[in-house]
């Protein structure tokens, strides 16, 4: 049986899409047991949510793509 | 990229260079944001990043997504402004605490906190923002260029010049970091 430590880790590293078919469907296992762990997987997936929620404030000033395209122009 | 693109390019015609510009610069500048650059920064290190794209397009030879290519030139303009490197830490304090929430037979000991309404609420973004702050530049770029920008980890490791296992200590560090900053975000609200 799959440890809580292993699940976590392969959460947390992006790991998972790497391993076998077999340890992919342990961890879906475990995580259907396991309330810990897929309160962890529950939290990456809001964080990465989260994360995309920044984008919205980073909009540059309107006219970025005809600044560079001047700029590459004048070069 | 298509080769009718490249070739475009190469000619240096302005329709296509426009295309190449209108695809790429909004995700680029949102990368340097996220990197913790100020926006004039993030857009002076745009407009570098297209001028060197110019400068080397005769030696792209296409192989890799021009997406690719452009976060790779970005990553490299980052670097040198900050005169960081991507190498890895070997240790992270960070590593011991995540290994304290387990006990000797890999059960959590300390399980994660109940994060859900503060995950839910409106200001998780700038909550965020904040925590990433704390980031190293190298775990912070591979945690925004997956997370925020989606990019998968063949592309990531490619941009970053990092192997796979590499990119996944980065991504634990990040989003161990990150958790640990909410958490403690969390109860301090309580």
């Amino acid at each position: 049986m799959i440890s809580c430590k292993r699940v976590a880790n392969l959460l947390m590293s992006d790991q998972l899409q790497s391993q076998s078919w077999w340890k992919r469907l342990e961890v879906r296992l475990h995580l259907a047991m396991c309330d810990l762990c897929s309160r962890l997987a529950r939290q990456l997936v809001r964080l990465r949510d989260g994360a995309r929620q920044m984008r919205d404030p980073d909009e540059p000033d309107p006219g970025l793509e005809e600044r560079v395209i001047r700029r590459l122009y004048r070069q | 990229m298509s080769d009718a693109l490249l070739q475009r390019l190469r000619r240096r015609e302005p329709e296509a260079l426009a295309e190449a510009v209108r695809d790429h610069a909004r995700p680029l500048f949102r990368a340097a944001k996220a990197l913790g650059f100020s926006t004039q920064e993030a857009e002076d290190l745009v407009q570098d990043v297209f001028a060197t794209f110019l400068e080397r397009l005769d030696s792209f030879e296409g192989r890799s997504q021009l997406r690719t290519w452009l976060f790779g030139i970005l990553h490299r303009k980052a670097l040198e402004r900050r005169r960081s490197s991507i190498v890895e830490e070997r240790m992270d304090p960070i590593d011991d605490l995540f290994e304290s929430r387990f006990d000797a037979n890999g059960k959590w000991s300390r399980p994660p906190a109940d994060l859900e309404r503060l995950m839910l609420s409106k200001e998780i973004g700038e909550l965020i923002r904040g925590c990433m702050a704390g980031l190293p530049a190298n775990q912070r770029e591979a945690f925004v260029l997956r997370e925020v920008e989606g990019l998968e980890t063949a592309e990531i490791c490619k941009i970053l010049d990092v192997s796979v296992t590499n990119f996944g200590v980065l991504m634990h560090r990040a989003r161990a970091k990150l958790r640990e900053c909410l958490e403690s975000r969390g109860w301090n609200q309580r």
